[in-house]
């Protein structure tokens, strides 16, 4: 990646959730950081986060889910990017993820999960590390 | 007043120049770390005008002089009484899951033990949203943060826990569903029709509050125009059919959890009544008719004592003044903010870090409500940021804690105990002239309704979110165990969760599937033609604006009919609303 190309990042709500406040909060966050994100809005399909995913060229897919429907929707989002031979996409998820379930994600192919009380500086730094631009 | 206007500010400049500046200043600070309120910052003059007597107009000390928990608190105390379970005439606790059958199983077993208030429902998120468990967006959701509901036949398994002595002439049910909350009023009214109960009869509160769903909590279906008839229909099907049913529980909770400021959280709130007063008024309604059907679930709560004590004077006397300045009320009751609870924490102000410590922050917002003019509930759970569902020795926690600032620290003996403080009156004052110069804003937008359209509200408390998440990662604002006191010297206290899940891993599990077979078994059995002109009716009638929409909606939900059949038939009429991008 170049100097002057940015970062980019989808922020995806995938399924009924409504709980916007993470999803928001490190959409700002991270476009402060530098970072050029995209909002998808609430009630996507893993399917239409799939193809936004890709349409957009992203770097980097942040789910958020707080309705504890995390695990099957994440494997289906993981699924997608495979079947579109978008596996390099950096995922990482945010919400009310029990402890127990961050490994079964881990397992998925997920990159970092992020929940209450995790700092956007982290979160960009971790995005920075694993994309080996910040190391 | 003995002590001139005069003198009292010459004693303060005397103060501040051989007391409080000496100080600021051999702590080398800007400015004092504290405040300190005189006759100065409020003017107690006005006492009748701005607090008046609890019970009384403007409602700043209270809707009453005492609630009816607090008639019988310390009789109920020496029994056990537990009000968390409800009893007959009362609703019982939120709660929700799988299938009708799973939830309906579940109910029975909290009554064998005792446990007899009224069904106070949480639906999935795939009923709130308007869809059958088939849909495809139900995968994964059917069942899991409420019970699903396709069908008459689904709510009526439900109720299959309410008869007797529980019957639905006998207890309230709440609902909390906003955007099908038509459907399910309308299921409710059809069961009672099929039990042979009058629907004069019925008690009990539908959420029914669409607007704050935009804003926050997100499960709205229609655009807000559209969804507003929709609230115009049911207010006005529920104040002449079933006249002590409630039309709806507005809220300022969800903004506020999902990021709102105090400030617009008041004035949120205040906007999104008056839209559905003038609802009201617009499908003919006289005020007094239906504004006393009118309640509130709860606003916002935060850490912040004093203020979320100052706010909720300054809520009820703001609401009663707009109903009866701005709409001419003359009945008290249509004046009142009524809530089951007043001032709290709110879910947002717990911590993942050290969790235990959140039944300290609870205690705060007990304290703050006990002296606010509710129960010191000391709400949430501590370990409500753990993961979805409290476990047993949480809750108990937490109701000992409110009972011992009932009983051991007596903070509910004193109804408004900071009226009269020449801080508490000040502030009151201020977030009152603050959420009213917000409010007046929106008003100029054209309201509730315009500022949700164009995305102020909704854009709003999404900057507040980041503005607070920005001031805690600066330690401007700090919070316990998250960005101040975290180093490895700090114990982690933790206690024994052992008590099982509220509900049976295993059903949920299931659920979905068994759902789907419920759902295609009720499609194939049901007559199809009743269904199809059912709907074809609510199509016709939806399409005249001036229409109610109640009577053909109960006629496609007593033709068995589907809530997704249903939406979809109003989907294809008004549009759907689209997801807010930043």
């Amino acid at each position: 990646m170049g100097q002057d190309s940015k970062i980019r990042v989808l922020i995806a709500k995938p399924g009924l959730d409504g709980h916007e406040r993470g999803a928001h909060v490190v959409a700002y966050g991270l476009r402060d950081e530098g970072f050029e994100v995209i909002y998808t809005g609430l009630r996507q399909t893993p399917e239409q986060i799939v193809s936004a995913a890709v349409q957009e060229d992203v770097d980097v897919i942040g789910l958020s889910i707080l309705s504890g429907a995390h695990l099957s929707l994440t494997k289906k989002i993981m699924a997608g990017l495979k079947a579109k031979g978008a596996n390099d996409i950096l995922v990482t998820v945010g919400g009310i993820i029990p402890e127990e379930d961050k490994k079964t994600l881990e397992k998925m192919g997920v990159g970092g999960v992020f929940t209450s009380g995790a700092k956007i500086k982290d979160i960009a730094a971790f995005i920075r590390t694993k994309l080996g631009e910040g190391a | 007043m003995k002590d001139s206007k005069k003198k009292i500010k010459e004693a303060a400049s005397k103060w501040e120049a051989e007391i409080l500046n000496p100080r600021v200043k051999r702590f080398n600070l800007d400015k004092s770390p504290t405040n300190f309120y005189t006759p100065l910052s409020s003017d107690n003059s006005h006492f009748l005008e701005k607090v008046g007597f609890p019970g009384q107009f403007p409602f700043t000390a209270g809707n009453t002089p005492f609630e009816f928990w607090r008639a019988y608190a310390k009789e109920g105390a020496k029994i056990g009484y537990r009000s968390d379970w409800g009893g007959t005439g009362r609703s019982g606790k939120y709660g929700g899951f799988g299938t009708p059958a799973d939830y309906r199983d579940y109910l029975l077993k909290m009554q064998s033990m005792g446990r007899i208030g009224g069904p106070n429902i949480a639906f999935d998120l795939v009923t709130q949203c308007g869809y059958d468990s088939d849909s495809h967006f139900a995968e994964g959701e059917v069942g899991r943060v409420g019970v699903a509901v396709d069908s008459l036949q689904d709510f009526a398994v439900i109720y299959e826990a309410y008869t007797g002595a529980l019957d639905i002439d006998k207890v309230p049910s709440n609902f909390t569903i906003n955007a099908p909350a038509a459907v399910l009023i309308a299921m409710y009214a059809c069961l009672a029709k099929k039990r042979g109960i009058p629907l004069d009869k019925l008690t009990g509160t539908p959420q029914n509050d669409i607007l704050k769903e935009f804003i926050a909590r997100g499960t709205y279906i229609y655009p807000p125009k559209q969804s507003m008839r929709l609230f115009r229909d049911t207010c006005v099907f529920c104040c002449k059919q079933m006249p002590l049913l409630n039309i709806n529980s507005i809220g300022g909770y969800h903004m506020r959890e999902a990021g709102a400021t105090r400030i617009q959280d008041l004035a949120f709130s205040m906007a999104n009544g008056i839209a559905y007063i003038k609802a009201g008024l617009e499908g003919g309604l006289d005020i007094d008719e239906f504004a006393p059907a009118f309640t509130f679930n709860a606003f916002g709560g935060s850490m912040e004592i004093y203020s979320e004590i100052a706010f909720q004077r300054a809520a009820r006397r703001v609401w009663a003044h707009i109903l009866k300045n701005r709409f001419n009320a003359k009945d008290h009751k249509s004046m009142v903010i009524r809530q089951p609870i007043t001032a709290h924490i709110g879910c947002s102000s717990t911590t993942l870090q050290r969790p235990l410590n959140n039944l300290a922050r609870a205690v705060v917002g007990g304290i703050a409500a006990g002296m606010s003019g509710a129960i010191p509930g000391a709400f949430p759970p501590f370990d409500e940021p753990l993961g979805l569902g409290h476990s047993q020795e949480a809750v108990q926690l937490q109701l000992d804690a409110s009972r011992i600032l009932v009983f051991e620290a007596k903070v509910t003996d004193v109804c408004d105990p900071w009226a009269g403080s020449y801080f508490m009156e000040s502030l009151t004052d201020k977030i009152e002239e603050d959420s009213l110069a917000e409010l007046e804003k929106i008003e100029k937008m054209g309201g509730a309704v315009a500022a949700i359209e164009n995305g102020y509200m909704q854009r709003a408390v999404a900057k507040s979110a980041y503005e607070r998440q920005k001031q805690i990662e600066k330690q401007e604002e700090l919070v316990v165990g998250v960005n101040c006191f975290v180093d490895a010297q700090e114990i982690d206290v933790s206690i024994n969760r052992s008590v099982e899940a509220t509900y049976d891993p295993e059903l949920m599990k299931t659920a979905e599937e068994r759902q789907k077979a419920n759902l295609a078994r009720l499609k194939r059995e049901r007559n199809g033609k009743a269904v199809l002109t059912s709907l074809r009716n609510l199509k016709n009638q939806a399409e005249d604006k001036d229409k109610n929409l109640m009577p053909a909606i109960c006629e496609c939900v007593e033709s068995d009919a589907t809530i997704q059949e249903i939406c979809d038939v109003l989907r294809e009429v008004f549009g759907e609303a689209q997801p807010m991008k930043l």
